[in-house]
Formats: C-alpha cells, structure tokens, sequence
C-alpha cells in the first residue's frame, strides 16, 4: 500500500477558507487570526502557521485599508507595467510591500491574475481593472479614500 | 499477496504488488540513496536523491513515488542518474553549512555519506547561507535551522505517524525553517521521533550534545525497561556508560519507533540514589555492610520469625520491572526456603484485574495482546484508556488503523492524545465506561444484532440479558452523560462493523476502570459472537507478565496484596519486597506505611534507596536491567532478552543471585546457580500457559462507585500515567524530568472560576483520607467536576488521598480543592 487512505473527515480541507475568513476579519494573518483558525478547526498552530505562511496571498503583516496588486508579470511589463507600478511608488511614497503612512493604501507587486489579453491589470481589494493607463489608473483610484 | 517481478541492476526481484521502486529495491537488499523517504510515511517526492533510470521512461523517475510494474528495467547507478544526484546535493550543500567538525550526526549522517560518494568539491554556485539562531530552550529536542535541508520528515512523522503535529515548515522558500507555529519554545510530547528521522543534524538529543562521538561509542540493542510493549531501544555506550538511545528500522517490534522514555529514559540507572552496598539498620540508621553480614542477618531473623510464627507470617513482593528469572527465583525462594504463598506484585492492583477478567469470561490462564490488532478491525472501541500514554508505540497502531480508514471510537472523560486522533470521541463522565458498555448491549440484544446462535449458548446469558434492564438509553445517558442516540448509534454501527476491537489499559494507577468494566468489555466480545482476542488489554510494565507468568501470585491459600499490607489484622511478621515501591507506588500510603512499620522484619531489595527501603530493616543492592542478564516478557507475550551491557554500581548483584546466595545462607540450596539454569526451568513453566481450553461465561458488571462524590467533597480525582512517565520509576530519570517533573492537578476552567483557582498557583486537594499540595493547570481537556493527577512523583503524594481496589467498583477519589 502506497498511499495511506486517511479516512477523510479532513479539516485540513477547510483551512484555506477559513484562513481567508479570518484574514478578512483580522486585515491580515496575525497570531491571533491564525490561533483562532487552528482552535475553530481543531487544527495544531504550527500546521495553521506553516500553511499560512506559504500562501503569498495570506498576508504577513498589517495592510492599509486598500490593497493594490498590481500585475508585474511578463505581459503586464510588456505593457508598461513597471512604468505604472514606480508611478504609484512616487506618488504614494511606498515602495512595494509598504503601506502609505495615512494607512489608506498598500501596494503590491502581483505575479500573474490572468489576465494577459488586456493587460496591464490589477486587483484593488476584490475589484478588477484590465487595460490600465498612466490616466485610468489615478482616476481608478481616486474612488477609493 | 500479489508478486511482481521486475529487473533492477540486472537482478530479476520479486516485490509486492503496489510497492515503490525504493521499497522493491531496499527489499532486495539494492540501496537507493533517500533523503525524504520512510517506511512509515507516504511518499513525498521531495529530495530527488531516490532518481533511478527506468526503461523506456523519458528523464529519471523518483524510486520514492514510483510504483513498480510488472517487467519494469531499472537501473539505480547510472552515469546519468549519478550526475542528477550530484546536482541534488550541489544545491542542499549551497546552504548547508559545513560544520560537521562540531555537529553530533557526524560520522551517520546520510547527507555526509551521499557528498562523499556523489558530491563534488566545489560549488558552481553561490548563495547565503542561513544564520538562525540553535534552538535549545525545549527539554530534550534541540534544533539547528541553518543544518535542515527542509526532507520534511520530522513534519511528516510528528502529523502522520505520532499523531502530534507539533511542527511544521514555517515560511516559504528559502527563508523555510521547520519550527513550532510561533516561534515559541518546542512544547509536544517529546518522544524525539523526529530526531531519528533527521537525516541531517539539524534536530538532535539535547541529552547527547557534545557528548561523543558516533564512532566512539558501541551500538547495543536493548529491551526497553519500561512498559510492556517491550519495544529494542538501541542504546549507545561509551566508556562503559550509557549515553543515548534511539530507534532502529528493522529492529524490534517497534521496527524503530519509541516513544520518549525508551529514548531517553535509561538514565534512571545513574540516579543518586542508587545503591551500592548492603544495609542494616543499627541503632535506628541503616548502615552499610558486607554481603555475607547482611544475608546472614536475612536468615537468622527469617529462621527465628518463620519458627515463632510459622512460614505463613512472611509474605513476599515481586517487580513488575525485574526479569522472569529475578521473580521466578523469588518465588522459588519463598516457596521453598520460606514455605510461604503470600506472594503478590503491584500488578494485584492492574492487570490481575485483567487477569481476572480473562479468566471468568473466556476461561483463560494467558492472553498477551496481539501487536498488530488494533490494524485488524475496522471499528476500535477504546474505553477509558489513554491507550497512547500507558502503552505509546502499540498506541500508534490505533492512529494508523485510523489514518487506513478504521473506525477509532475513543469514550473517555479527558481530551487524550489518542481522543485528538479518534475518528469519534465519547465524552462521558469519569468512570462510567462499563454503564456504557452495558448500555450498548442493552440496545444490541434489544434491536436484535447480536449473535443470537453463540450468545444464547453461552453460560450465564440469561443473567446477563436480565442485569441489564437497567441499563435502558435514557438511564445510560443519565449515567454517562451521553446522549441517547450516541449510545443507540454507537451500539448499532459498533455492532455491525465487519470486524472489531475493544481495548482498555489495565494501570494499578489508574481509578476510571475496575475489573467490572474489563467484564462489561468482555460480555460485549462475546454477545456479538467475537473471538476472545477481540477484547485487547495490555500487561502494563515490562516485565509485568513475565512476573505473572513466573508465578509471583499466590497459588494456593495465600494473602493476596490487599490482605498483606491493608488488613486490619498483623497477621504478617516479615515483608520481603523486590523492586517495588508501595511508600510511592501504592494507594492509602497511610496504611501501607502502618503496615510496614508493624513488621518485625521489613526486606527490601531494589537498585535505588527508595522511600520504602529507607523504612527497612535490611536493604540489600541490586543489579539494574542494563547492568545484567535476563528476560522480560511483553503485553504481547514475547520472551526478549536484556544483558549486562554496563558494568554493575558498587556492590550491586543480580536479583536472582541474591536469592541463591540468600537460600544459601538460609541452608537451603534451591538448586539454581545460573541465568541459563532458571531460564531453562522457566520455559518449561511458561510452555504450558495459554495451552488450556477456552471456556466462555458471561459475568453480568454493575457500574457502581465505591465512594461517591458529596457537597464534603464534590469533585472525583481522576489518577493516571502521562505520556512521559512509567510507574515511579521513569521519575528518576533526569532526561524524562527535563520534560515532566512534578505532579499537578487539571482542572476545567469553569471549576477554577467556581473554587477561584489561578493557573499555576498551588490548591489543597483534600479526600476524606489526607490532603495535598499541588500546582494546578487550568485545562479544557479535563471535564467540570473533575480534577487530574499524573501518579508518579514521590514527593507528591496523591497516594495520600488514594485507596486500592481489587474488585468490580470504581475507584474515583471524591475530593474537595481549596486554593492554598
Ligand atoms: S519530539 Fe515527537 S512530538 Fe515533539 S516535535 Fe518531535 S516528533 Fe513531534
Ligand atoms: S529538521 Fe531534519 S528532518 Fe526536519 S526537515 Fe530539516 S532536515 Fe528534514
Ligand atoms: S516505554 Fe513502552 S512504548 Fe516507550 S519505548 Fe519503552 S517499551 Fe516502547
Ligand atoms: S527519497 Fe525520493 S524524492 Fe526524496
């Protein structure tokens, strides 16, 4: 027998739903969301943390109110993203992974979001905007204060 | 089982159906170089180290995560199979630091053993190396996260195997490191399983830091002293003193599992108190003396007691922990020196009950446990019994029967290791497991789904059928706290199961069972038409059947324990205690100690000066396990050898030899002089149990409390084994006191609200019998109403508050805390 056949009532299969859930209660994955997750699946912390911890979108530490995730894969670079991304540098003050002072925004340089046929891309929060320009960004995101 | 036949190196071999390439291989003696892979685990895949060319396969495959087929052609050592592992290890050696000079595994480390026959001197590549602190703030395990070149075996066997997951792969990448969730100080059960999957030396025995190394030391295979699983721990010595003990694949039972007392646990032979000469007490102290002053001392006063009293005024105590030929030369002497059946062990008050059991339902003399059951059923029943604390590696076969898809219906009070692991786990209230029991079959003869052709035909069925009208659902779950329907549910899926197991463990320390509930067990085996084995109860300590077995019980007219040391009346004049500890070990140490204080000739012999033998009148050293040989017998019935491996301590002899020396001196000669001449009139004894006829009978089992709680003393004291610990004796270990070393009192967080206790601080714990002082540790596996205590620390004295029981009720202890 090569594979052992646990008998699954696996709670191991509800973690990523939950780490999610608590990442939107908590804004990002503190101790205390991740104690609360192992202790509501009846998981050990330390496979709660490993799991965590290996998932880029589970966040490390504290973020602003929005996040932008800005697509910095091959497409997206081919179609200026990189130019879009030092823009929101400069105008924010952050460089990526940072959070700007006043706590409104944080930035995040993506890997792919699929979606390379109208590209350049990003996600702001949960909202999805394809096509960007050095305009349509700034306009973007002016609608979240 | 289905063979298949394929070609590795050119050498035609036969493996099972289903099997890797790896295991085809290591099976047939061809090794394959592995990093990530164990017998006990799934594969993983991860170190790429086990590639191998298959035949018409493009690119290498991984040995560890391919099966084989039927004619399959591989090759293991191939220039180009050589180059990839060379790849391999030019990557891990990219970050691992060359330390060997200063790190314990080398000289057994397969990373240094695969660079030497793979690895290239120079690196193609660059990169940092890590620099993370040593981690050596946990008891026994310690880590070194710059060594880990992330196998994920230690993660793997703590989750799967051990049923812990106290660790994981934190982070991602290069930045991985294996570590508790937070950073925090390594707190598990500390069986150090994952040191011995380490391949590397990034996690290792604190204990055995910069104290050899491995080439200085001989590898001597060992039975484990401690509980009856009789698991080979391998123990390394160095200039005549043991140093280390790990787990071996292959060897023994346990094919190298251990838990941490047969790892680490061997220390207790290097206690302080271990004693080196004979002792008479002279003027009120015990002073040394000769051998020869001592044993002539024994005899006189014996000859002069058994002549003003008769022999029937000594009574004698056997070791759990001693050798078969230590107890059967025991017995032999009082036998036939003194002319006395008093003979009985602490086992009077554990697995005689066990014993009993068997015997009135099943008619049998001799049930060892079978190792490999719990893998048999498809339904384990476990009631009571921290399966996994009494018994820890034969606990492992009810994880895995559960993670192969078992059913583990775990009833007990307390969350337990083994209850996080169950597929089911029945929260009763203390002590009520045997009203459960007769709860399920009262729904099973009800509903119809027993086996009505061999129940009926049993003895005493009727009997049984009308003792259990009482034991309706609702009267059940008023008992137990378990709803109606769980009980009704658990009776009809236990009751249809395709196969089954009920198993519980038979501990003279702890009070939730009572012979009823191993009856209870029994009568359910039976109704259902199941064969005897079907009910699984372990002897508990390492030797603890062997004892049994050789005869250290009275066979005929004599006192059984309770008798010699609780009877109201002295009729005992002289004690002879072997190995065993009643001051600690017994319950009412008021009482034992009354007793032993009345004795005119009070005899103990044993390896350390304990609290018994510091009340003696003589105290005779003997031999530890390591220091001679012998054997002991297993929970499963296996007769295994131990041996002298280290030198004795001071003046110290065999057990058995003080016998012979002592029938000796008595002017007697028992006709014995060797290990291997009582060894062979042993066997003969032993080849005979076990032989008779089985003889079935039910044995209707009341649920009855022998005190009950009351508004005096509200709460019932639950007292057991912690995983960590083995009888008293495991508490003289410095290794295991690293972990656990004093006793403590859990309470539910509602109770420590109710009687204002804080985490931490000392409460009284007070029975109608004494009170004690203990730290309490609020705790959510504990129910409400309810404290427990671990027994195995002297200066604790639970035992203050205890009393023995032999028979069918539960010996729960009401109490009453206050905090101190
Ligand atoms: S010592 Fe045992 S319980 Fe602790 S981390 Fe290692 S494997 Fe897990
Ligand atoms: S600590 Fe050892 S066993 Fe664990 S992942 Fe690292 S190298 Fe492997
Ligand atoms: S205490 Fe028991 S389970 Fe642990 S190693 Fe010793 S024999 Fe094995
Ligand atoms: S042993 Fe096969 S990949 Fe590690």
């Amino acid at each position: 027998m090569i594979v052992k056949q646990r008998a699954y009532e696996a709670k191991e299969a509800l973690l990523m739903p939950a780490l999610y859930a608590a990442q939107r209660e908590h804004g990002w994955m503190s101790p205390e969301a991740m104690k609360s997750v192992a202790r509501a699946l009846d998981l050990p912390p330390a496979t709660v943390k490993g799991f965590a911890t290996f998932y880029d979108m589970f966040r490390k530490k504290p973020v602003g109110k929005h996040v932008i995730q800005l697509c910095t894969n091959v497409t997206c670079i081919l179609s200026g993203s990189e130019d879009l991304l030092s823009m929101l540098s400069d105008k924010f003050g952050i460089a990526p992974n940072e959070t700007t002072t006043d706590g409104r925004f944080s930035l995040v340089a993506m890997e792919c979001i699929g979606a390379c046929g109208t590209a350049p891309a990003m996600i702001v929060n949960t909202d999805f905007y394809e096509n960007l320009t050095k305009e349509s960004i700034f306009s973007i995101l002016e609608n979240y204060k | 089982m289905n063979l298949v036949e394929l070609t590795i190196n050119g050498k035609t071999v036969k493996a099972a159906k289903g099997a890797t390439i790896l295991q085809a291989a290591l099976k047939n003696g061809i090794y394959i170089p592995n990093l990530c892979y164990d017998r006990r685990l799934s594969p993983y895949g991860g170190c790429r180290m086990c590639v191998v060319e298959v035949e018409g396969q493009k690119g290498l495959s991984a040995a560890c995560s391919t099966q084989i087929r039927e004619g399959m052609v591989v090759f293991t050592e191939t220039p180009v199979v050589a180059k990839s592992r060379k790849a391999v290890l030019e990557l891990l050696l990219l970050h691992h630091p060359l330390d060997c000079p200063v790190c314990d595994k080398a000289g057994e480390c397969k990373l240094q053993d695969m660079a030497y026959k793979y690895g290239s001197t120079s690196n193609r590549f660059s990169a940092s190396r890590k620099d993370e602190p040593e981690r050596l703030d946990s008891p026994v395990v310690e880590r070194n996260p710059n060594r880990c070149i992330l196998c994920g075996l230690c993660v793997r066997i703590c989750q799967d195997h051990q049923g812990v997951g106290a660790i994981n792969f934190i982070g991602r990448g290069f930045k991985t490191k294996i570590s508790p969730a937070f950073e925090e100080t390594l707190d598990c059960e500390f069986c150090g399983q994952c040191i011995d999957v380490c391949p590397v030396g990034a996690l290792g025995s604190k204990t055995y830091r910069f104290m050899s190394r491995v080439w200085y030391m001989n590898e001597e295979e060992m039975i484990c002293p401690y509980c009856g699983c009789g698991c080979t721990t391998n123990l390394s010595v160095r200039q005549g003193k043991i140093i280390r003990g790990r787990g071996k694949e292959g060897v023994g039972i346990n094919d190298g599992d251990l838990c941490g007392k047969g790892r680490y646990g061997f220390d207790y032979i290097y206690a302080e108190n271990r004693l080196k000469t004979p002792m008479i007490r002279k003027e009120g102290n015990l002073v040394r003396a000769s051998w020869d002053e001592a044993l002539k001392y024994v005899a006189e006063r014996m000859g002069s007691i058994i002549e003003k009293h008769g022999p029937a005024s000594v009574g004698a105590i056997g070791s759990q922990r001693c050798s078969i030929e230590d107890n059967f030369m025991l017995q032999k002497f009082m036998r036939e020196a003194v002319g006395t059946d008093n003979i009985d062990s602490a086992a009077r008050f554990g697995y005689a009950k066990a014993h009993k059991a068997m015997e009135k339902s099943f008619g049998s003399d001799f049930m060892p446990i079978g190792w490999e059951a719990p893998l048999n059923a498809k339904f384990l029943l476990v009631i009571e019994s921290d399966i996994t604390s009494a018994m820890p590696v034969w606990g492992l076969n009810f994880i895995l029967a559960r993670n192969n898809g078992a059913h583990l219906a775990v009833a007990d009070s307390k969350e337990t290791k083994l209850v996080r692991n169950s597929s089911q786990w029945i929260r009763l209230v203390p002590g009520t497991g045997v009203a459960l029991l007769n709860g399920m079959m009262k729904v099973i003869i009800d509903e119809g789904l027993y086996d009505k052709e061999k129940a009926q035909g049993i003895q005493n069925f009727s009997a049984l059928e009308s003792s259990l009208k009482d034991y309706t659902p609702a009267a059940v779950s008023a008992i137990t706290g378990v709803s109606e329907d769980e009980i009704r549910n658990l009776a009809r899926e236990y009751s249809s199961a395709k196969s089954r197991l009920v198993a519980m463990t038979s501990g003279a320390s702890e009070n939730i069972k009572s012979l009823n509930t191993m009856l209870a067990g029994a009568n359910l085996v039976m109704l259902l038409g199941d064969s005897p084995d079907t009910l699984q109860i372990p002897a508990e300590f390492s030797n603890t059947l062997g004892m049994w077995s050789a005869g250290v019980r009275p066979a005929e007219q004599g006192k059984e324990m309770q008798e010699m040391l609780y009877a109201k009346d002295a009729s005992l004049k002289a004690l002879y205690i072997m190995g065993e500890n009643p001051i600690v070990t017994f319950h009412d140490v008021a009482a034992v100690e009354n007793t032993l204080k009345g004795m005119e000739l009070l005899v103990v012999q044993d390896i350390f000066l304990t609290d018994t033998a510091k009340m003696a009148d003589v105290v005779l050293p003997a031999c530890s396990w390591a220091e001679k040989d012998g054997t002991f017998m297993s929970a499963a019935g296996a007769v295994q050898k131990i041996r002298k491996i280290v030198k004795e301590t001071g003046e110290a002899i065999p057990d058995w030899e003080i016998f012979v020396r002592l029938s000796k001196a008595m002017g007697k000669d028992l006709g014995l002089n060797s290990v291997a001449e009582i060894s062979a009139q042993v066997s003969e004894k032993l080849s005979t149990l076990g032989k008779n006829d089985l003889k079935l009978s039910f044995n209707p089992a009341a649920y009855e409390l022998i005190e009950n709680s009351s508004s005096e003393f509200p709460m019932l004291l639950v007292t057991a084994n912690i995983l960590q610990h083995s009888g008293a004796l495991s508490s003289l270990s410095r290794n295991l006191d690293s972990v656990v070393s004093d006793a403590y009192l859990e309470l539910s967080p509602a109770d420590a609200e109710k009687y204002k206790i804080i985490n931490e601080s000392y409460v009284k714990v007070i029975s109608k019998r004494g009170e004690i002082l203990l730290k309490a540790i609020i705790s959510n596996e504990v129910p409400e109403k309810t404290v427990f205590v671990p027994i195995h620390f002297a200066h604790a004295k639970v035992n203050t508050l205890t009393y023995p029981a032999v028979n069918g009720g539960i010996p729960l202890v009401p109490v009453r805390i206050e905090p101190a």
